[in-house]
């Protein structure tokens, strides 16, 4: 197991290496900064972007912590809006079959849309602050976590809601007992996606008045063409979304020790 | 009704047929267990045995007849406590969690409830496990948790349905052993399934041997074996345990061959 471990992130540790080079190398040889920018460009944009130099404080005004940190914080709230707003979908989606019916059809729909396409009908009715890129980033994230608690509520196990009921157990109480708790693996995963697709939407969110925030810096960045600047944008959002995954995976093995056991 | 027929039959089974669709499951069966009764129903698979005790644990409705505990339709976890084949215990509680709900559905204050999980929990011979994980105990200590559960549903009638046929033969004659004794302790009414002859023999005060589909009654026995102060060997070492065993053997064969 530990072994095992040690080969996985070895062999990380190497394909990452490998990319470094090949990056330095393709940069070198291209010898276009604007095109590809070098693994050091890249990297003094890095401590540029985190400190005041001349005067100047970090990017457009503010430190890359500081773009990412609200990033971060729309990613939060929009994802946890949403996120709350599946579930409740989900529940009553799962138990209630003529709201299901009525439903399901709207929530593929959502889901199949890219985010950009609803953003600008957000923009023409909630303006260009905060509110229109929490209303993208919720309505991005509510879908996955829906259809997921839908699914997994829908599907509870007889077995165990009998064996419930029969100890008594009016219909909430077998709703929170068995099938709340039965559906949390499954509400976890649609949880991740989310979480995912409002990581993914976010940079499309801050394409109007999006600075500060990653999304925002990419845009101005490709505006003026400082390649460095966006391949550090890629990074901070893509690492992050990385971190915050692997949190999630964290907190699921914490609250949902049975799975895969029961 | 009058309150003597209440006390005197916890179970009455009145003309009951069952179908599902076009397959004819039960009946049609009459039958009244006295309260305090250890009633075993034995037959071959398929022959309805598990669709007479939903009957009885009123998660299914009778095609035509009725069904009535204590002079009323059974309803799910009104009427009876309920174990199955399988514990079905929900993982995501502990093993004192899961006993602990039953008491929390009958409204047991929280104090009563810390006391009285560790007596049922022991009641079945469980110690230390209250705060284990479901699937840290072996699935015999799993099945008796199950009981334990079914034990902590505040009503005196206990179902079961085949609850040892998935353990390995040391562990069931160990269950069946206290089975028999917490029932005998607790007076309680019980309506056993199994297709074992012996396990009837071994549990029941009445066995009934079901026919092959549709379930009727094919036999009718009661046992007259000395029911406590007897240890299983003995038990099973008397002529007449032998006897019943070789009487209910016969009726289930020429049951399943009708
Ligand atoms: N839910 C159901 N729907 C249709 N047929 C069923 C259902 N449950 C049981 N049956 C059928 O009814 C008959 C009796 O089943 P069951 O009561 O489970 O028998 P036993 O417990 O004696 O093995 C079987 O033939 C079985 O296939
Ligand atoms: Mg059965």
């Amino acid at each position: 197991m530990n072994a095992e471990w040690g080969r996985r992130i070895g062999l990380r540790v190497v394909a990452i290496a490998v990319l470094g080079v090949l990056w330095q190398v393709t940069a070198t040889v291209m010898d276009n900064p604007t095109f590809i920018p070098s693994p050091a460009a890249v990297w003094h944009r890095l401590i540029q972007t985190s400190t005041v130099h001349d005067g100047t404080r970090g990017y457009s005004g503010h430190l890359l912590i500081e773009h990412l940190g609200v990033s971060l914080r729309r990613i939060l709230i929009g994802s946890a809006i949403g996120v709350a707003g599946g579930l409740v979908l989900g529940v009553v989606m799962g138990t209630v079959g003529w709201i299901r019916v009525v439903t399901e059809p709207v929530v593929t729909f959502v889901r199949a849309l890219p985010p950009l396409a609803y953003f600008s009908l957000f923009i023409i009715w909630f303006g260009i602050d905060e509110t229109p890129k929490l209303w993208l980033l919720s309505i991005a994230a509510l879908p996955p976590v829906a259809v997921a608690t839908a699914a997994a509520v829908h599907n509870a196990p007889t077995a165990l809601v009998e064996a419930t009921r029969a100890l008594g157990a009016k219909r909430w109480q077998v709703t929170r007992d068995v099938v709340l708790p039965n559906a949390l693996p499954e509400i976890f995963t649609g949880i991740r996606l989310a979480v995912g697709i409002a990581y993914s939407s976010v940079v499309a969110a801050e394409t109007i008045n999006g600075v500060p925030g990653i999304g925002g810096m990419v845009r101005d960045a490709q505006r003026y063409s400082q390649t460095d600047v966006v391949v550090l944008g890629l990074f901070a959002i893509g690492l992050s979304g990385l971190a915050i995954d692997a949190v999630l995976r964290q907190a699921e093995t914490r609250l949902i020790p049975w799975r895969g056991r029961a | 009704m009058s309150s003597s027929l209440k006390t005197e039959h916890a179970v009455e089974i009145d003309g009951v047929e069952h179908r599902y669709g076009a397959v004819a499951a039960v009946g049609p069966v009459d039958l009244s267990v006295p309260a305090g009764a250890f009633l075993v129903l034995v037959g071959a698979s398929g022959c309805g045995k598990s669709t007479l005790l939903r009957l009885i644990a009123g998660f299914e409705q009778p095609t035509t007849g009725t069904v009535r505990i204590d002079g009323k339709i059974p309803e799910p976890g009104r009427g009876a406590g309920l174990v199955f084949q399988q514990p079905r215990l929900l993982p995501w509680k502990t093993v004192g969690g899961n006993v602990e709900l039953a008491l929390r559905y009958a409204g047991v204050s929280r104090e009563e409830r810390a006391k009285r999980v560790p007596e049922l929990l022991e009641r079945v011979g469980l110690h230390d496990v209250a705060e284990r994980r479901v699937w840290q105990i072996s699935g015999g200590q799993q099945q008796r948790v199950a009981i334990a559960r079914a034990l902590a549903v505040p009503n005196p009638l206990l179902l079961l349905d085949e609850p040892f046929a998935a353990l390995d033969a040391l562990t069931r004659e160990r269950l069946q052993e206290d089975l028999r004794q917490v029932t005998a302790e607790t007076g309680r009414t019980c309506v056993f399934v199994t297709h074992s002859v012996d396990e009837a023999v071994f549990l029941g005060s009445r066995v009934i041997v079901l026919t092959s589909r549709p379930g009727r009654v094919a036999l009718d026995q009661d046992i007259d074996l000395p029911r406590t102060g007897i240890e299983p060997d003995e038990l099973r070492g008397l002529p007449s345990y032998a006897a019943l065993r070789a009487t209910i053997g016969h009726a289930v064969r020429d049951a399943a061959t009708v």
